[in-house]
């Protein structure tokens, strides 16, 4: 709560707040309030400019834009958010155990997150589409499954940099079981670099469902989405230039200020950029400057 | 007894030290990094292929079903079950899979029979060859814009790249593509919308057709060059050695070029490492959105079939593809950076 008021003293994360909400609210309640059935085709009024009628114009079969951009930010958003959830999920308690639960432990999720960072987003959401079916869930436990080393990282290395701090040892020192010190100490330090990674997830999980739903990957047609709107849409820029500006800047939006928060919260909780490897490499590179006898080939 | 047991291991090591040539000593640390390097990726890809084979050994599509459709009946699924191995138990399955798999031979279509290698290798070329263009492009735009950004930093230029840098990345990838079709060839009629030359056979044709799927793949990965390139100079350019050699008279270029750059490069390096998942998984979008004959093609085509095998190979071959990208990477960083090439073996694929 005083994050959050504190965010909201910054004139950058209250835009971004408020457009967020913007987007929260369409996602909630965007399907009841649209003006017009967003699968209803006016096919004597398509690729038409806003006008009263259709206020944002019409699509390629003469959809309203507007409707469809109201209804289609529940998938989005929903989708998004779920990826998010589960490589949060996975990535997080990952994170916490490697570096507090020993080396065997922490060399098997180094190595699982390794993995997972050479797949490429869009080749292992066409994989799993092709083994285990193609549909939003499928898609979204991809994604998820692959963000979840991002958040793998950054809470590692917060812990990390925390396992040798003076409190947490002088409450080893009283008595404080592992559960307590993690729950107490660390947890509190982790959550603003978990919610940083959170926003910045989100944006990036956005855009990858964008461009799977140009893949035809996740939500089907016709059913709408940003992304397949926008896919849609761009194959007739030549002719009406109006259809993928509204999406593309919703998204855009929604992106920025995602981006435009996670930066905030960074600056207002001193949370640390990105994940660095501190403890380890610091000692041992340092270690190797005392010896200026070894000479490399 | 008791007393010599515990000295013959120690006179060993000491003899032993004593022994080992002084070269072999010096490049000791630098061995045990290249084996940890090498334990890692070892590690990577046996974790890869398992991912790989979970998600088929998970997949309820069969052979049978996939080739003869609805009108298969429980014998042929049987039977083709039998002649695709896929009656075996999976441990089986996997080590089958995985060890033909070293030898090149990655099974057969469910649908055409033809081999999954045969496929891969007439289709991998076209995204190479892209992934290869556009970060090179990456290179020369990102580079450019951020040693730009760095030199006239808080000015025009400066503020125009972070915008420009930030903005780019609030789009998907496809919709830069778009653009640059709409732009370059509906509008001025310049380059082709979509096709492909192989490279061996026109170089200059393949270049017409490929520039413009480069420059779409690059742009995104430009930006983040352009970005860690812009933080690492102007933090370099603080340092005490940038700021003592500019007092020592030298010029502003001269000092950027010739001392810092070097410096600043591996973080960017870094980055260019881990961008290239997402120029390879960018090259999908590009090849569907330029038409280009690529891995991502036979991909989609074989995801929608449900042809399992294909499938599969595309994506270890795929991570099997950035994983030598990024020993590359780890390789150049390590030339690069005095500390590294001393230091943390594992630093490499880990990253």
């Amino acid at each position: 709560m005083k994050t959050l008021v504190a965010l909201w003293r910054v004139p950058s994360a209250r835009l971004a707040l408020l457009v967020l909400f913007g987007v929260g609210f369409l996602a909630v309640f965007g399907g009841a309030l649209a003006p017009h059935d967003p699968l209803q085709q006016y096919t004597d009024e398509v690729l038409q400019g806003p006008s009263a009628h259709h206020l944002l114009g019409t699509d390629y079969v003469g959809r309203d834009v507007l409707s469809r951009l109201m209804e289609g930010t529940r998938l989005s958003v929903v989708g998004a958010v779920e990826a998010v959830l589960i490589g949060g999920l996975l990535g997080v308690p990952a994170g916490l155990a490697s570096a507090w639960l020993g080396p065997r432990l922490e060399w098997i999720t180094l190595r699982t997150s390794d993995t997972l960072v050479v797949l490429p987003f869009t080749v292992f959401a066409i994989a799993v589409a092709g083994t285990l079916g193609n549909g939003l869930q499928q898609a979204m436990v991809a994604i998820g499954v692959l963000i979840s080393p991002v958040f793998f990282r950054v809470t590692r290395a917060a812990t990390l940099g925390l396992r040798k701090v003076q409190y947490v040892e002088a409450a080893e020192l009283m008595g404080a079981t592992e559960w307590w010190t993690l729950r107490r100490h660390i947890w509190s330090k982790v959550l603003p670099n978990v919610a940083v990674t959170a926003a910045h997830a989100t944006g990036s999980a956005l855009l990858v469902v964008a461009s799977l739903a140009f893949l035809g990957l996740g939500v089907t047609p016709p059913a709408p989405t940003w992304g397949g709107m926008l896919s849609s849409d761009l194959g007739y820029l030549a002719q009406q230039p109006w259809a993928p500006v509204f999406p593309a800047l919703l998204m855009m939006a929604t992106v920025g200020s995602l981006n435009l928060l996670a930066d905030a919260i960074r600056d207002a909780t001193g949370a640390t950029a990105a994940p660095r490897r501190r403890t380890r490499p610091a000692v041992a590179a340092a270690a190797r400057e005392e010896r200026p006898d070894v000479v490399t080939v | 007894m008791s007393v010599a047991a515990p000295a013959r291991p120690v006179a060993l090591t000491a003899t032993g030290r004593g022994t080992v040539p002084a070269v072999v000593r010096r490049s000791a640390p630098w061995l045990r990094s290249l084996a940890g390097v090498l334990a890692v990726t070892v590690t990577v890809l046996f974790l890869a292929s398992v991912i790989t084979f979970v998600l088929g050994a998970l997949s309820d599509s069969n052979p049978a079903a996939a080739a003869l459709g609805e009108t298969a009946t429980p014998a042929d699924i049987d039977r083709l079950n039998h002649e695709f191995g896929l009656d075996r138990p999976l441990v089986v399955q996997y080590f089958s899979w995985v060890g033909n798999g070293l030898t090149g031979d990655l099974g057969r279509s469910w649908f055409t029979t033809v081999p999954v290698t045969d496929s891969i290798r007439a289709a991998l070329p076209v995204d190479l060859s892209i992934a290869a263009l556009a970060l090179v492009l990456a290179l020369v735009i990102g580079g450019g814009a951020g040693i730009g950004a760095a030199l006239s930093n808080g000015g025009v230029f400066d503020r125009a790249v972070t915008l420009v840098c930030s903005l780019l990345g609030t789009l998907p990838p496809f919709v830069i593509g778009m653009a640059l079709i709409v732009v370059f060839s509906v509008k001025l009629q310049l380059l082709p919308a979509g096709g492909y030359v192989p490279v061996q056979d026109d170089p200059a044709e393949w270049l017409r057709f490929s520039i413009l799927p480069g420059l779409a793949l690059s742009l995104d990965v430009a930006a983040s060059i352009a970005r860690q390139l812009r933080t690492s100079l102007t933090g370099e350019l603080r340092e005490n050695y940038a700021v003592g050699a500019e007092m020592r008279g030298f010029g502003r270029r001269r000092v950027l070029f010739g001392h810092v750059l070097r410096n600043a490069a591996g973080p960017t390096l870094a980055v260019i490492g881990l961008a290239i998942p997402l120029v390879i998984g960018g090259a999908v979008m590009t090849e569907k959105l330029f038409g280009l004959p690529g891995v991502a093609q036979l991909a989609l085509q074989s995801a929608e079939r449900g042809d399992v095998p294909v499938v599969l190979g595309t994506l270890l071959v795929t991570a099997v593809v950035v994983v030598i990208a990024s020993l590359v990477i780890n390789v150049l960083q390590t030339l690069l950076n005095p500390v590294a090439r001393r230091g943390d073996g594992t630093a490499g694929v880990a990253r």
